[in-house]
């Protein structure tokens, strides 16, 4: 393993890679390893090590850092300044096997993994500002820049965000960061089932409440924080100043009458991140889907083990393990979305495409820009599909 | 500033091309002197070019059709909305085909239930708000221009607008869009539900025209806030105004919008629609607070204080829904306000971090001096976007070129501060020139190859957004070495 401590490191072992012909998995804390195809890399390239704060301006609403910066230590600086990131990093850690708290800003960036509040303020990708970043052929290079408006130039960070390190390796990352509101309260709306549960949460989601959290648990999956949910629970975040909180709460209860508060908030984060599904056996898929069709879709899958995130357009379905998932892709096409696997083991990650074939016309496009950044082939080869 | 030199190889094969072009978009093509004249620019109004023939396609299948015919014969295209760039991103070029997609122009689907509108690329930007809010939603981006601008020009350009800081440029609110490449296939990106795979629609997004035309987009809705309030504060001092701003942002409150306008600006706007501004303040910020009753109350109470704080003679709020509306036809009208002062303008759009405000706001003034020109600024202050307005008069010897410098020295030192060249309003020719001021050798090269993977034949708005012609072979292999790029005297155009 090659751990990268600059920037002039990565160089280094980019370089040497690409003069012995040799591919690199690149990894953070290692976290997300097990999602996506399996990889047979030469060399394992760790930028955990490339790790630290390069400059915080709470006042512009930005925050430089290194990529191997773990989620956690960022959370707290931010929190220091009562600022948070938007799209609410979900920590996929322990649904993959690995102990909580470890990921880095890196891998989430990289993979695009959001939490609940991403429904408000926009996913990873809208929060990423600029980087710096090494192309595979040992080049690093800027884009995007260290402001909150830009449209200077082509914007490379969307791209490499989710682009699950198949473009290049991150050297350093500058996010656009939020306000955190003085208070937060969590909702629950008991005994609903998925039809009703799921319109609900549109309603709320339609409405100028801004919501940091729409989700939806069926009784299959209790969560012992929520007490008894009945055929299954609607919870919703809310957010905001005494005064206008308790506005937005009144607002709620006329569109849902049975809404009460909890305590408990961690729910969210289990949601979200699908950490309530690391006990379970089956594998695990996230359907992304339009929200009116989501009911339809899980209610048709039939299967007990599923939770809902941003109102149905997240959904996580549980399905016996080892099967191709044919049919909820087909579904999810159908209505306008897709399916990936995300937690399965190395033979089925293997056999079935985790991520949605793509069309002819729009995998050349793909091939053509993998080769834009990464011509030789070296980083996470196949590890969003067999190409790329 | 120079464009490519056109191919006499096509200019000479003018009119079989257009004959052509009848044959695939019937009745959609534009060949005569008198209707070319009609589209010879955008809003960059300093530079005129006739295109080799103007098409306006009026569905996905003759764009396809004549993307295909281009490809084959080499020609290339210059994708144009409806005109309104203010950084030339829509100039025509002599041995182009100008595409207009202002005849596609219907709204497709209207889907309240997923929050979303499904429309083709010639719809207005107002005419989306203007489709939903009957059932309460409206379409976040606004640029000043929005009741001409078209959405495919907004995705191409991610154009901004007075409310981003709040609620995102256009790239926030694209949930999809289907793009037709060179050769004229057509790939969807993206959709209600978003897609897996690379982020190709965030790259598409504000790619100026280079890697694809838009044929159809699919856009985020959101409902409208209950109560919108709008405030404004006059200041005695630019800097006060501009320390201000950051104070309001560092106090944790994101308005939904803040605008600021200097004393040139309020009087120009003055005279040529009243919306009683100050005209004895230095600068003006209009700041507008939405959401439920309580939170817009709480957010005005906040920013009140901390304008009063920050040094402001008077703060003042819209009591109505038409002194608001008047308060913002003030700021919108800012632009042709000035143009009434001088014959020729030119908008700059740098962006720069808040706590830079104040002395770039200075150095501006001093630059006005030793240019001998003069300007007024008026921004969106929220987000460090500046838009200073140069006044000069094209008929006089040299001024055109003394505005330009003016104009490059102010984006070059928004850079220095660190900032970027463009917030809204895109590269396009304008500003092509000054990439190398923010970006490296190698950061261009690899923007170019992201262009290349796209369009390998360069045949989409070719001379704008770089400043050097690059076949994509030589980038396949780009050695940097220290700081130099293969070939560094090809001519630029």
């Amino acid at each position: 393993m090659i751990s990268a401590l600059t920037e002039a490191d990565v160089i280094d072992a980019v370089r040497a890679a690409r003069a012995m012909n040799r591919t690199l998995e690149i990894t953070g804390a290692g976290t997300k390893r097990a999602y996506g195809r399996p990889m047979f890399c030469d060399d394992v390239l760790n930028v955990s090590t490339l790790s630290g704060i390069v400059k915080y301006e709470a006042a512009e609403l930005l925050l430089t850092v290194l990529p191997g910066t773990p989620v956690a230590e960022i959370t707290a600086l931010l929190e220091s300044k009562n600022q948070r990131l938007g799209f609410e990093p979900a920590d996929w850690g322990p649904l993959l096997g690995t102990p909580i708290g470890n990921a880095t800003i890196g891998g989430v960036l990289s993979a695009d993994v959001n939490g609940a509040a991403a429904i408000r303020y926009g996913r990873a990708r809208d929060s990423l500002l600029g980087v710096r970043a090494v192309n595979g052929m040992g080049e690093a290079y800027k884009a995007g820049g260290k402001v909150v408006k830009n449209v200077t130039g082509f914007d490379l960070p969307k791209l490499i965000c989710g682009a699950l390190g198949t473009l290049g390796v991150l050297t350093e990352v500058t996010l656009r960061v939020y306000p955190k509101p003085a208070q937060s309260v969590s909702i629950i709306v008991r005994d609903v089932n998925v039809e009703d549960g799921f319109a609900l949460l549109r309603r709320v989601w339609q409405s100028p409440l801004e919501a940091t959290a729409l989700a939806y648990i069926p009784a299959s999956l209790p969560l012992a924080q929520l007490g008894y949910v009945g055929e299954g629970a609607a919870l919703i975040r809310l957010e905001g100043a005494h005064e206008p909180l308790k506005e937005k709460i009144a607002a709620l209860l006329a569109i849902a009458p049975a809404a009460q508060q909890i305590e408990a908030s961690s729910f969210f984060e289990a949601i979200s991140s699908g950490a309530i599904f690391a006990e379970q056996s089956c594998d695990l898929w996230r359907i992304s889907v339009p929200p009116s069709e989501a009911a339809g879709i899980v209610r048709h899958m039939g299967s007990p083990l599923f939770a809902a995130d941003w109102a149905g357009r997240f959904i996580w379905i549980g399905l016996e393990a080892g099967g191709n998932g044919a049919e909820l892709r087909a579904l999810c096409e159908c209505a306008g979305g897709q399916a990936t696997l995300v937690k399965a083991d190395k033979e089925t990650r293997q056999r079935v495409a985790p991520f949605s074939p793509e069309s002819p016309a729009r995998r050349a496009v793909t091939k053509a820009v993998k080769a834009a950044f990464d011509p030789q082939n070296i980083f996470n080869p196949g590890r969003m599909w067999k190409a790329v | 500033m120079l464009l490519p030199a056109p191919k006499p190889e096509i200019l000479a094969r003018r009119d079989s091309i257009v004959r052509r072009l009848r044959v695939l978009a019937p009745d959609g093509v534009v060949a005569d002197e008198a209707g070319l004249t009609a589209f010879d620019g955008d809003a960059l109004t300093a530079y005129r070019q006739k295109a080799l023939a103007c098409v306006l396609p009026k569905n996905k299948e003759e764009v396809s059709a004549v993307l295909k015919f281009a490809a084959e014969e080499g020609i290339a295209i210059v994708p144009r909305g409806a005109g309104t760039s203010l950084s030339g991103g829509a100039l025509p070029l002599a041995d182009a085909i100008l595409m207009g997609m202002g005849r596609m122009n219907r709204i497709v689907e209207i889907d309240y239930e997923n929050r979303c509108v499904v429309t083709e690329p010639g719809v207005t930007n107002l005419s989306i708000t203007r489709a939903v809010e009957a059932r309460g939603f409206y379409y976040a981006p606004d640029p000043s221009s929005q009741i001409a601008c078209t959405i495919g020009g907004n995705v191409a350009e991610n154009s901004g607008g007075i409310h981003c800081l709040k609620y995102g440029l256009t790239t926030h609110n694209l949930l999809g869009a289907e793009i037709a490449l060179p050769g004229g296939e057509r790939v969807k990106l993206g959709g209600k539900a978003g897609d897996g795979g690379l982020d190709l629609l965030g790259v598409v997004a504000g790619s100026e025209g280079l890697l694809g035309v838009v044929v159809e987009a699919t856009l985020r809705i959101l409902p409208r806030p209950p109560v919108t309030r709008t405030l404004m504060a006059a200041f005695r001092s630019v800097p006060d105004a501009g320390q201000c701003v950051a104070d309001i942002i560092g106090a944790g409150v994101i308005p939904a919008a803040m605008e600021f306008m200097d004393r040139n600006c309020i009087g120009a706007v003055e005279d040529y629609c009243s919306p009683g501004y100050p005209r004895d303040a230095e600068g003006i910020l209009i700041i507008e607070v939405d959401g439920v009753a309580a939170e817009a109350a709480h957010a005005a109470e906040r920013v009140t204080e901390i304008a009063k704080l920050a040094g402001a003679s008077a703060v003042t709020e819209a009591c109505d829904e038409s002194e608001r509306t008047r308060l913002w036809a003030g700021r919108k009208a800012a632009f042709p306000a000035m143009g009434r002062l001088a014959p020729d303008m030119l908008c700059m759009d740098g962006t720069i971090p808040r706590h830079a405000l104040p002395r770039v706001l200075v150095r501006m003034a001093e630059m006005s001096k030793e240019y001998g020109l003069g300007f007024c600024n008026v921004f969106h202050a929220g987000d460090g976007n500046l838009h200073p307005l140069i006044i000069f008069d094209v008929m006089k010897e040299g001024e055109l070129a003394r505005a330009e410098a003016f104009g490059a020295a102010i984006l070059q030192l928004c850079v220095e501060v660190g900032g970027v060249l463009t917030g809204e309003h895109g590269v396009g020719v304008e500003k092509r020139d000054l990439m190398p001021v923010m970006f490296s050798d190698a950061d261009l090269a690899q923007q170019q190859r992201l262009k290349c993977a796209f369009d390998g034949a360069g045949l989409f708005n070719p001379g704008k957004v770089f400043p050097s012609l690059s076949a994509c072979v030589e980038l396949g292999h780009m050695h940097v070495k220290s700081g130099r790029v293969p070939f560094p005297n090809l001519p630029r155009f």
